[in-house]
């Protein structure tokens, strides 16, 4: 099976974009951008392109992802598929949240369907049945008993003693990420050394962004920070993490940085770079591991986390032309190299 | 009996306030399936509020009923009318106000259980706590040096938790632990930090120790059984509440319950195929053909030319629900063959193939007098309880028997009954060469029900050239005819060997042309699609081989019971004997029925049952009519 998956993943990686790909988008006149989609084999982005609600071009990029993503799981078994599976299951995340935020702002039931993504087979969540309860404590009450159970016990009571929601998201984030590690790490021996790096690439920049979140923009103690980040045996050690929470300022934190991130990251000044380089970094191993002809798993994994990023950045391209953004602004926002710089995607 | 009824596309207009009375009248009726127009000509979708304000309702009524009850529904009057927007309204605001009532007092349950829960739960911590001799007041009261907290928290933070904490000078100690969860307390220099957020963040549950239970242990136990008479009464309280509650509302609940059920119909229309504009209405779907001069009579004698019914015929790659209509006693195969797909519209129906092919599976498989007879008794005496899986166990168990009578077996005994055909173990090559013939035939018969369908859908190429089409067929029997002149030591023919590689060459290059890929996966996928595809067809027919394997095993497993029960005497081995039946007839009849259905499935349905048909849902009235 893992000679069809790697078949698979290799024929799959023909549908990567190139910087070169995405300088085209940018640059093609707005009546020839349906069929350069289409070309791409993305001609559920192409069906909406020119008026459609920004919403709806998202639920369409994961329904895309997820179409791709049940090709790739099929030859897969036990351990390895409950992984892929799982990182899909982050989307439903998105869902619970947006149902939490629906309820919390009093929404009505019809309005918050229309925002739900729909997850298809990979569905575990009645969200028919969850879009229709009173308020927050009952919806909670009733995801306790669905396959979230796990994570939301955790950001249930952490709800009931603050009623703060940034309190319930971090906590909903961190629990679906320690799961996300918990079904990974099984897989280290059988999936070789690349999936550890994707995995410690991730988690990194998970930690990372993190930290810098709620230790500068919402000012929490370090303490508090420390316990929000992501226990893992991917990625930094508990002691640095513990090292980097007490740290001033960004510029502190990034001269306590193993020496690997430490040259990645070196000059940074802000968050949003900071976020730009770990994601580049990430797709540069993703590209390293496609390429290197590793572990089926693995190399599923790597195209997955490329699709992903690609997808976002058409989505970027779309959205700034939809936004009638100049196109150097919009080259800027995709965080991409220019075309000759940059990684290749084939 | 072999397609679904014909359908017609419907139109149905009517004035907007006669809309409820419209939908109501379509599901009294049964006969209209709604379906949206793909081009609507009325904008609107006027239906949508009463829906959602529906939904809201339903949502409510089955949240009071699962609080407190509803008891029995009466029959829905013959003349009752559908609520109207304003209506509904009404009945929701006041579900909603009995939802607060009733939700209030199942919360306060909530409350008790949990404190309840609590308690017994402080009752034993207190326990610990005594354990470890502190004196509770010194370390919590106000003038302890150490700004102390006693809680409770999930056994998975906990190593987080006390890493986190030492970051901010406070130390964590466990003292107990109940199920998931600990209790500890997390003790530090007092003033130095605020650990609210972060406690918070971990979901730590401050455990409620009041002034009660920080004095002398004895006065803290008086405190705890006070507590627990306390909480008993406040259930008792409760349960008496929702009885109260269920006197105060049954009868208002019973009336809402039949006119949320008057109002469904609107209420699912509106999700698919109602449209509208100012005082008109649009109702778009599907009906049978037979079923529409019923419908017309029945708008005629209610709306008297108040409305205007159209139809026409379904257009072809148009989406069309299937209503299968089967005699009785084939409706319990029906559920069987629905149950792995519904067919398409237009598509071959294999109710009745799958009915007489299964039957006749499981007699090959399981043929015995004796056996079938107690399998007959056994259906017939649970008909009630089983419903129509018992039907299909009636006929299965006719088959058996049949079957045995061709095998001569009773039993497992062979000498009773002189076999009519003959006896599965006196000639096993035989059997086994029947079973692969009945394989071959049956594969033909699923490879042109296949083209059948195709050629049904308008995809004469499709029919043709797939693989699993009549291309797929001439290969597969000029493989057989191949292969059956060598196994005769004839040779394999060469006019066999060329029909073979040109009809599979040909189904190559159809896949090839279907297949919308770069070079490199189209190439992969021909080469799979089509190897898949000849493999599979041998693979499907000798999996027929079971059918003679199964009915060896039958007359196997009948000889070890009499080998086990020879090597007995007296009621050793009659007891053997009536074990050993009975293990035939459960397991291997268990067996036997599970095979036959496998067979049916993967090696039949999947060949030629694209299955992906809409099933024929009709607006319908729930709950009892009324006269």
């Amino acid at each position: 099976m893992s000679s069809y998956l790697n078949t698979r993943v290799s024929l799959f990686r023909q549908r990567l974009w190139q910087d070169a790909d995405f300088d085209a988008l940018i640059g093609a006149p707005a009546e020839e951008v349906p069929a350069a989609l289409d070309e791409r084999q993305l001609a559920l982005l192409a069906i909406g392109f020119g008026g459609d609600a920004p919403l709806s071009l998202e639920g369409r990029i994961i329904a895309e992802l997820l179409r791709e993503t049940r090709i790739l799981v099929r030859p897969l078994r036990g351990e390895a598929r409950r992984f892929i599976v799982y990182w899909t299951e982050r989307f439903e995340i998105s869902n619970l949240k947006t149902l939490i935020r629906a309820k919390m702002a009093g929404e009505r039931s019809a309005a918050v369907a229309d925002r739900l993504i729909d997850m298809g087979p990979f569905s575990r969540l009645d969200l028919d049945t969850l879009s229709h309860v009173e308020d927050v404590g009952e919806l909670l009450r009733r995801l306790e008993s669905s396959p979230y159970g796990g994570i939301v016990r955790n950001a249930r009571r952490a709800f009931e003693q603050g009623h703060d929601p940034f309190i319930l998201d971090a906590t909903l984030d961190r629990s679906y990420f320690e799961a996300l590690v918990r079904t990974a790490r099984p897989l280290r021996d059988t999936a070789g050394e690349g999936f550890g790096e994707l995995m410690r690439c991730l988690i990194d920049r998970v930690n990372l962004v993190w930290l810098l979140r709620y230790r500068f923009n919402y000012g929490l103690p370090p303490a508090q920070v420390y316990y929000l980040l992501v226990a893992s045996p991917f990625g930094m050690a508990p002691d640095t993490l513990r090292r980097l929470v007490t740290r001033a300022d960004l510029a502190g934190v990034l001269d306590e940085l193993p020496p690997r991130l430490g040259r990645a990251l070196a000059g940074c000044s802000d968050i949003v770079e900071l976020f730009a380089r770990l994601e580049r970094e990430l797709a540069r191993r993703a590209h390293a591991m496609l390429r290197g002809g590793g572990h089926a798993l693995t190399r599923a994994f790597a195209y997955l986390i490329l699709r992903e990023y690609d997808l976002r950045g058409v989505r970027a391209v779309l959205r700034g032309r939809q936004l009638g953004l100049p196109l150097t602004s919009i080259r800027q926002a995709l965080g991409r190299p220019p075309a000759m710089q940059g990684v290749g995607g084939g | 009996m072999f397609r679904a009824l014909p359908m017609l596309r419907v139109k149905l207009w009517c004035l907007a306030s006669e809309a409820q009375d419209m939908a109501l009248l379509l599901a009294r009726h049964g006969v209209f399936n709604p379906a949206a127009e793909a081009d609507a000509p009325l904008p609107a979708e006027p239906g949508s509020e009463y829906r959602e304000v529906f939904e809201e309702a339903e949502a409510r009524m089955a949240k009071i009923v699962g609080y407190c009850g509803l008891g029995e529904l009466p029959p829905i009057p013959a003349d009752a009318i559908a609520p109207n927007l304003r209506e509904l309204r009404g009945i929701n605001g006041r579900l909603r106000e009995i939802w607060q009532d009733c939700s209030a007092s199942q919360e306060n349950e909530l409350r008790v259980a949990d404190e309840r829960k609590r308690l017994a739960t402080l009752e034993a911590t207190y326990a610990h706590l005594k354990g470890l001799d502190v004196d509770l007041s010194r370390l919590l009261g106000a003038g302890s040096l150490l700004d102390a907290h006693i809680g409770q928290v999930a056994i998975v933070n906990v190593g987080r938790l006390r890493d986190s904490l030492a970051l901010a000078g406070q130390v964590m100690t466990v003292f107990d632990r109940d199920g998931e969860h600990v209790y500890a307390v997390v003790a530090g220099p007092r003033g130095e930090t605020e650990l609210g957020g972060l406690l918070a963040q971990a979901g730590w549950r401050e455990l409620p120790l009041p002034p009660e239970l920080q004095t002398h242990p004895e006065a803290a136990g008086r405190y705890l059984a006070a507590e627990r008479q306390r909480l008993d009464a406040l259930a008792g309280g409760y349960c008496e509440t929702r009885a109260q509650k269920h006197a105060q509302y049954a009868d208002w609940l019973k009336q809402a319950r039949i006119l949320l059920m008057l109002a469904r119909p609107l209420a699912e229309a509106a999700c698919d195929g109602l449209r509208g504009q100012g005082h008109l209405h649009l109702f778009s779907g599907w009906a049978p053909r037979r079923d529409l001069p019923r419908l017309q009579a029945g708008l005629e004698a209610r709306f008297q030319g108040r409305y205007l019914l159209q139809w026409r015929e379904p257009e072809a790659g148009e989406r069309v629900p299937s209503l299968l209509h089967h005699p009785a006693w084939l409706r319990p195969f029906a559920a069987l063959v629905t149950g792995y797909g519904v067919p398409r519209y237009g598509e071959f129906d294999p109710t009745l193939l799958f009915a007489v092919t299964y039957v006749l599976l499981f007699g090959a498989m399981f043929g015995d007098v004796g056996h079938g007879a107690v399998l007959l008794l056994l259906f017939f005496g649970l008909r009630r309880r089983l419903g129509g899986l018992a039907r299909v166990g009636i006929w299965a168990s006719l088959a058996s028997i049949g079957f045995g009578v061709l095998y001569g077996s009773v039993f497992g005994y062979e000498e009773w009954l002189h076999p009519v055909w003959l006896s599965p173990m006196h000639d096993p090559g035989h059997l086994l060469r029947l079973a692969v013939y009945a394989g071959v035939a049956f594969m033909a018969v699923t490879l042109l029900i296949h083209a059948g369908n195709r050629f049904a859908e308008g995809r004469p190429g499709v029919a043709l050239f797939a693989p699993a089409g009549l291309a797929g067929l001439v290969f597969y029997l000029a493989m057989v005819a191949g292969l059956d002149a060598w196994f005769r030591g004839a040779g394999f023919p060469l006019v066999a060997g060329l029909t073979a590689v040109g009809a599979l060459a040909l189904a190559a290059a159809h896949v090839w042309i279907e297949t919308r890929a770069p070079f490199g996966e189209r190439l992969l996928v021909t080469f799979i699609e089509s190897f898949e595809a000849a493999i599979g067809l041998f693979a499907n027919t000798l999996s027929f081989l079971r059918v003679a394997a199964f009915s060896l095993n039958h007359v196997a497993l009948a000889l070890a019971v009499f080998t086990l029960a020879s090597g007995m005497q007296g009621v050793g081995y009659g007891l053997t004997l009536v074990l050993g039946n009975v293990v035939i007839i459960v397991l291997e009849g268990a067996i036997v029925a599970i095979q036959a259905l496998r067979l049916m499935y993967y090696e039949g349905f999947s060949r030629f049952f694209i299955a992906d048909g809409v099933e024929f849902k009709p607006l319908r009235l729930e709950g009892r009519p009324g006269v």
